[in-house]
């Protein structure tokens, strides 16, 4: 199975042209060969042995080389070919008749005929001109190849059954891709060919004659087999035999040129097993897997250079589609995900540009910014909107001359005309106010779980701390309220000595108790903050209140915020029960899951969030949640307000701040001190013809196409998703600009300009060979867990597997005509992890299960948190990565810095945790450390010290006194540097310790089954399933 | 009585098919970019329930009066209006104005057809109870 895709075609190249036009002379065999299916069933022809095919059977199955060589030359073949060649067609396979129509050619003598109207040529195999020895080796050298399977697949005894089972084994999936996985058959029968020849074609004649009557002896395996019978073996490897033979034939007539073309059109997945068939079929090591994290398009950046960088804006398909017939026939999501502030590494910042004399060049008609794609005409007095194609003069203090080549003499000099990022600042015009100052709020629950839990205290030590690097000295302002069955607003003015409480019970009629000196300047009442934040803990530690008047403290918060706008962070630890917004526990019912109302447990409970939330919006005010109950405290109701807000749901079940604390600290600071835009708003334009229709993510929509975000920073993205206009595209290009127009913390207003072009194109096959699978999975979360609010979770799940069958179908039939596709499984080199990442989605935190899988907050903080995600941080949450730790803490010479050999990931799956080893589960949010069972206890000695023989869910991971443990602590915070973005907590897991390990661990290792979900091989059975459904 | 009826009748569809009407040119604004939308959603909010108040009313009329057939026209948008305000989907949601906002549009548009429908039927209804009112009057006339 394997997934190469060699030699794609350049992007311009037309797919029209590629299949054959493009198609290698024969010492293009190679790169061909080396892939897994196709090569193998190309290079067959050849007889090469693959390594792995240890056969008992086979007295030389190991050297590889040599049985290849020999398998190459033997005269033999001819008689392996005849059994093996033409297998009937089995019902829930296409004819195999397909196949072999093209070698006509040459008679076929043996029985095998009856049922195929042409047979391949028998002789060909043989007379076939020797092929390049190059092709044989690539082929040896596939490692994954599926073959590679278990090598006890034999448990046959005798060549005689084996044979016999092996051939008509291979007849049903026949005109599938079995070839690579036949190769150890194969090898076996080269090696031997003259013994086992006689006992070969004697079983097979039945079969062919009448499939169904064979005789019991010789064709009795096969036909449980097809039944549904398990076969001590991977049915793939003894499949090999026949499959090769057909290659073979396939390889050396005519149509080779159709073969290589096909290769280089899709890589594909042979699926050796039969529906209905327990055995997979499937050799689980081949499948493709993202180890290496996100990769972006690079195809895309390199075709257009002035593009901005992927980072801040990803296509889903980088060829956008000129017609609408062809937009429905693209089953993916078509749109594109925006991160506009992304972190840039150094060097790479984006310029700043500041149009002081002219004002901002924009386009008179759609107000596109100017950008690399602008074109300037008549002498460089106008330029051509390249979006609209509207003439526009330049005006006087912006013109230049151009050169012979038509650009201008001073573009080295223009960053906005040679980058596809910048940043414009902003005159007054767009401003609706004066910039406004950074502004913090901080609303803390102080009822009883509060200060039980020690969540306030960690919240004064960590903001007090973050006291120098809040954004915006001297203009931040900053402000408390505290609440329980009533809030506290607290006046700070500068000249107190000491921070005044003053206390509002009255919850039906909020008002403000002083009108200003709520929200004060953070430089000039520095004294009087810290004064607040080092007492505050003191001041509630024997508050037994368990009230939480939550809805009336939000809407005085909002009262005091209200003229500024900023950012409101609440903590909040009790089920709000007091006033407006009081909310019920409701997450516990177990009978409503699975029943029409099931989602609305995942719907604001209350109005009153929701229009909190837009009130909130259109005073600038963006709310961090950060949730800290043990108990159910309705994040699904809550988080509206970070929802519509543009802010974030940070959810830390069971808060104690003795485990959770250095999380909520990092995160806290982070969230303080990270680089924000205030009262931005954002657009994305396109050209025409084109138009963005929906938006997905942590916003409000101000008018059909302007988000308003009322704070941003570089850790969200936004998706949305395009479509076409017009029926027929008629430009060559759609370009695409977002543009945010924020204000930055130093009192500047900028709006940073993001362009990108994308070629349009006509065809199907362009699409899928540039898309984008990051940015599609990252759309298709979000398009999931938003109908998980409407649907159940069920249907959210299913709707993400039929939209990769419908892809994949569609991409099926676009191929399915030219080549012989059979049984395999076919999709796009760029969209090899797509299933993959789907099963992820449904196996994600949001999504996963039913009632009992994920306790309903954790759903609901999941799905917001996802719904803000980059790509790249959400593909690292999707399929996190698992690393073995032992041997590199082990090594005495390793250095830590050398993270090199931890790159090294592993599938998501149990098989490959070895019981000896020590594991890392890194997801960007959690680490486990998964010990096993036999890890040397010296191991478990060092890095836990006492607590190595005690239950692991009371330990903790600290610094002990060895090289190791300080070995294993470097490790953790190298990686914690890598992404900042969130602190991931380290939890310790012993293998066999349960329900803790299920519950952690396993249940997150995407590829195994887990309770009734499906595991990665069966995933894709059934998606293979689906997609040749009338296929 | 019959005339009294009809008058108000007449005079309530005619209140119900403004009320509509203004919604949908609320909502076209919306689309258009002309109105924000904070302003569209408590504009359209604030008639949601006097318009559902004065449906039901219509419909309550029909029915102590005994006027079997305008009932049954009537009572399914009453029941469908009691039943967007259990659910609480009756006002105009800010914060996802534009993923409904279509959805919202045609709802509106059907409900001024059904209005302009049972219009006509009043009028019509109306203006038999108006002649035959002015006959018996003739008649009364012609009595003395």
């Amino acid at each position: 199975m394997g997934t190469e895709n060699r030699g794609r075609p350049q992007f311009p190249a037309r797919p029209a042209a590629t299949p054959f036009a493009a198609a290698p002379p024969p010492q293009n065999m190679m790169p061909f060969s080396s892939s897994g299916p196709l090569v193998g069933s190309e290079a067959s022809g050849f007889r090469p042995t693959p390594p792995a095919a240890p056969l008992p059977t086979v007295p030389s199955s190991t050297p590889v080389v040599g049985s290849q060589a020999s398998g190459f030359r033997s005269p033999p073949l001819a008689r392996f070919n005849d059994p093996s060649v033409p297998p009937p067609p089995t019902s829930n396979i296409p004819p195999p008749v397909g196949p072999y129509q093209r070698f006509s050619a040459s008679p076929f003598p043996s029985a095998a005929q009856a049922p195929l109207s042409h047979a391949p040529p028998l002789g060909q195999p043989v007379a076939q001109p020797p092929a390049p020895p190059a092709s044989l080796r690539p082929q040896s050298q596939i490692p994954p190849v599926p073959m590679g399977s278990p090598p006890q697949s034999i448990s046959f005894s005798s060549p005689n059954v084996n044979v016999p089972y092996s051939s008509s084994d291979s007849t049903f999936p026949a005109p599938r891709p079995n070839f690579q996985s036949s190769f150890p058959g194969y090898a076996r029968m080269q090696s031997n060919a003259d013994l086992q020849a006689p006992p070969i074609q004697s079983p097979f004649p039945p079969h062919q004659g009448g499939y169904a009557p064979a005789p019991p002896a010789s064709s009795s395996p096969f036909l449980t087999h097809q039944g549904g019978y398990v076969p001590p073996m991977p049915v793939a490897a003894p499949l090999g035999l026949q499959s090769r033979d057909q290659m073979q034939h396939l390889g050396s007539g005519p149509p080779i040129g159709s073969i290589q073309g096909l290769m280089e059109d899709f890589s594909s997945l042979s699926v050796g097993s039969v529906p209905g068939s327990v055995d997979p079929g499937i050799d689980l090591k081949a499948l493709p897997r993202p180890l290496d994290g996100d990769v972006e398009p690079k195809l895309f950046t390199e075709m257009y250079p002035m593009n901005c960088d992927p980072r801040y804006l990803r296509l889903t398909t980088s060829a956008i589609p000129n017609s609408a017939s062809l937009v429905s026939r693209w089953h993916l999501p078509l749109g594109a995900v925006v991160c506009p502030l992304a972190e840039a590494p150094d060097g790479e910042e984006v310029p700043v540009v500041n149009f002081v004399s002219t004002g901002i060049i924009r386009c008179r008609r759609c107000r596109t910014y100017v950008n690399p794609f602008v074109t300037f005409t008549d002498a460089g007095r106008k330029w051509r909107c390249n979006i609209c194609s509207l003439l526009n003069d330049v005006p006087g203090e912006y013109f230049a001359h151009l050169d012979a080549t038509g650009r201008r003499i001073d573009l080295n000099q223009r960053p906005e005309l040679t980058k596809g990022s910048v940043e414009f600042v902003a005159p007054t015009e767009y401003m609706m106010r004066p910039p406004m100052p950074p502004v913090y709020f901080f609303l803390i629950d102080v009822s009883i779980s509060a200060v039980r839990s020690g969540m306030i205290e960690v919240v004064a030590q960590t903001i007090r701390s973050c006291l120098d690097e809040l954004p915006g000295y001297p203009r931040t302002q900053i402000g408390f309220a505290t609440f329980d069955s009533a809030i506290h607003f607290y006046n700070m003015k500068s000249s107190l000595a000491q921070p005044q409480m003053m206390v509002v019970s009255d919850l039906d009629d909020i008002f403000l108790p002083l009108p200003d000196d709520l929200l004060v300047n953070l430089s000039e009442s520095r004294s009087v903050v810290e004064t607040f934040l080092d007492s505050l803990p003191s001041m509630f530690q024997d508050n037994v209140n368990v009230e939480s008047a939550f809805g009336p403290a939000l809407k005085g918060a909002f009262m005091v915020m209200s003229q500024l706008g900023g950012k409101l962070l609440i903590f909040q630890n009790t089920l709000p029960s007091l006033g407006v917004g009081r909310l019920k526990l409701r997450g516990d019912d177990l009978r409503v899951y699975g029943t029409d109302k099931e989602q609305t447990l995942r719907l604001p409970e209350d109005p009153f969030y929701k229009q909190m939330a837009a009130e909130l919006t259109k005073y600038q005010i963006a709310v961090n949640l950060y949730a800290f109950s043990d108990k159910y405290t309705d994040i699904a109701s809550l988080g509206t307000l970070a929802k519509y807000t543009g802010g974030q749901v940070n959810y830390y079940p069971s808060f104690q701040s003795a485990i959770h604390g250095k999380k909520l600290r990092h995160e806290l600071t982070r969230d303080l001190t990270r680089e924000t835009a205030w009262e931005a708003v954002m657009r994305i334009r396109c050209g025409k013809g084109v138009r963005f229709t929906s938006y997905h993510g942590n916003f409000m929509l101000r008018s059909t196409d302007l988000m308003a975000l009322p704070a941003v920073d570089c850790d969200k993205a936004y998706a949305m998703q395009l479509s076409l206009e017009e029926t027929l595209l008629t430009t060559q290009t759609v370009y695409f600009q977002v543009a945010l127009l924020y204000t930055a913390s130093c009192g500047e207003r900028r709006i940073r300009v993001h362009t990108a072009a994308a070629p349009v194109v006509a065809d199907l096959g362009e699409m899928y060979r540039q898309a984008d699978a990051g940015a599609i999975v990252s759309l298709f979360s979000r398009l999931a867990i938003e109908k998980t609010l409407s649907h159940k979770l069920e249907d959210a799940r299913n709707s993400v597997q039929l939209r990769i069958v419908k892809a994949l179908k569609e991409y099926r039939n676009l191929y399915a005509v030219q080549h012989r596709l059979g049984g395999r499984m076919i999709y796009p080199e760029s969209l090899k992890f797509l299933p993959l990442y789907g099963l992820a989605i449904c196996r994600s935190t949001p999504l996963r299960g039913g009632y009992a899988d994920a306790s309903l907050d954790e759903r609901c903080s999941a799905g917001y948190t996802m719904m803000t995600l980059p790509v790249k941080k959400l593909l690292k949450l999707l399929y996190p990565s698992l690393i073995r730790l032992d041997e590199h803490l082990l090594k005495a010479s390793a250095q830590v810095d050398d993270l090199k050999n931890l790159d090294k990931r592993l599938p998501l799956a149990a098989e490959n945790l070895d019981p000896r080893g020590l594991y890392l589960y890194d997801d960007g949010f959690r680490f486990f450390i998964w010990f096993g069972k036999a890890l040397s206890p010296d191991v478990a000695m060092s890095l836990l010290g006492a607590d190595f023989a005690a239950e692991l869910s009371k330990a903790t991971l600290y610094e002990h006194d060895n090289e190791m443990s300080r070995k294993l602590i470097r490790i953790l915070e190298k990686f914690r540097e890598r992404d900042p973005s969130y602190y991931p907590l380290c939890h310790l897991v012993r293998q066999g310790e349960q329900p803790r390990e299920g519950f952690l661990l396993l249940s997150n290792l995407v590829e195994d089954q887990m309770g009734g979900t499906n595991g990665y091989v069966d995933w894709i059975l059934q998606i293979h399933r689906q997609v040749q459904q009338n296929g | 009585m019959g005339l009294i009826l009809w008058t108000i009748s007449f005079l309530i569809d005619l209140a119900l098919m403004a009320s509509t009407f203004y919604q949908i040119v609320i909502l076209t604004d919306l689309e258009s970019d002309y109105i924000n939308i904070y302003d569209t959603a408590s504009r359209i909010n604030h008639i949601v329930v006097p318009e559902f108040i004065v449906q039901g009313v219509l419909c309550a009329i029909f029915l102590v009066t005994w006027h079997w057939f305008m009932f049954l026209i009537t009572v399914p948008l009453t029941c469908y209006h009691v039943m967007l305000f259990l659910k609480r989907q009756h006002l105009f949601d800010v914060t996802e104005a534009f993923r409904f906002l279509s959805a919202e549009k045609k709802f509106r548009l059907i409900k001024l057809g059904f209005y302009l429908v049972v219009f006509a039927i009043v009028t019509g209804r109306l203006a038999l109870s108006a002649f035959e009112y002015l006959a018996d009057m003739d008649d009364a006339e012609h009595l003395f």
